[in-house]
């Protein structure tokens, strides 16, 4: 099964076909979309900068990411499931948008990044002084998912 | 000079014509304020959460706040500037428009609360701050940003689905 076919039958799904039938289902996954980037842009951002040594500095990064993590998992999951519902409702439409498939491409490499070296980074930043390690785990992963962000919102555009 | 001339006014001026005229313009303002969102909302929501003793909850809430508060007051700077320069670009089609109206009037509760929760509640902080269970104001007050910034992102994304006509 090639990926237009999976585009084809996800676009055929009964949730697929009622999205794009509906006049405000596209508009309801996209709202609940931004809810859910709220959330996980600021956890992202709270820890980040904690590792670049900037904001909640009293407690160490590896705590602040432990302590917010549920807040992260669970609007990445809002973003997944509302993002596969948006898709549902325009699935031809971004099989065809170069800032969809960049977007895919730099979402798996954000996730692929927290998953490794940042995770790595974060559970070894223990103490309250910023190594060379925590920076650049923390500028790499600002700059993934701000990119992954910016090519989400290009979609509209394209 | 009553709002809607106000709003035409904004409307011609260079700057908000320039916007309007440029090709990027907008999408890229546009683009700012919607990741800006993270900045502003998404402080904020872990202040809220701490407050309904759902994340941090070892942390004293006054430890939460005063830390988060610096990074909120630069996302509201963010959303306030891209923002009025999404306004002033289409503020004659705005004046119009009854979702802008209702954004307008939540942002203003969204204001009112932490005037409110400060004033009141918070003041005793040190006497609650570092339970898990935080008082029924304190968890109300909570409960009440995380309702209102969720109407204004929800608002702020129906703006562009009303068109005057």
């Amino acid at each position: 099964m090639n990926m237009l076919s999976l585009f084809n039958w996800l676009g055929n799904t009964s949730v697929g076909l009622a999205i794009q039938e509906s006049n405000w289902g596209i508009a309801t996954g996209e709202m609940v979309h931004l809810l859910a980037l709220a959330a996980m842009g600021g956890t992202i951002l709270l820890v980040d900068l904690r590792l670049f040594g900037i904001g909640m500095k009293r407690q160490p990064a590896s705590r602040l990411a432990r302590e917010l993590s549920p807040v992260f998992w669970t609007s990445l999951a809002v973003m997944f499931v509302s993002g596969v519902l948006i898709l549902s409702g325009e699935t031809m439409k971004c099989y065809y948008n170069p800032a969809f498939r960049l977007k895919m491409l730099l979402l798996f490499f954000a996730l692929l990044f927290h998953a490794t070296f940042h995770r790595n980074a974060v559970a070894s930043a223990t103490g309250t002084v910023s190594s060379f390690r925590s920076k650049s785990a923390a500028a790499l992963s600002l700059a993934l998912w701000l990119s992954v962000g910016l090519a989400g919102r290009a979609i509209g555009y394209l | 000079m009553n709002l809607l001339h106000l709003c035409q006014w904004l409307y011609a001026s260079s700057l908000a014509t320039t916007i309007r005229e440029s090709q990027y313009g907008f999408p890229v303002i546009e683009t700012a304020h919607v990741l800006g969102i993270t900045v502003l909302v998404g402080t904020v929501a872990i202040v809220d959460l701490r407050l309904l003793g759902v994340v941090m909850k070892r942390e004293p809430v006054s430890e939460v706040l005063e830390q988060v508060l610096p990074l909120t007051w630069c996302g509201f700077l963010i959303q306030f500037c891209s923002g009025s320069l999404l306004l002033f670009s289409k503020a004659a089609e705005y004046y119009w428009n009854p979702i802008f109206r209702i954004k307008l009037v939540l942002l203003l509760l969204a204001g009112l609360n932490p005037l409110i929760f400060h004033s009141t509640i918070y003041r005793s902080v040190a006497t609650w701050g570092e339970s898990r269970i935080t008082p029924i104001r304190a968890r109300l007050a909570g409960a009440f940003s995380l309702t209102i910034w969720g109407a204004i992102i929800v608002a702020g994304r129906a703006i562009a689905y009303f068109h005057h006509r």
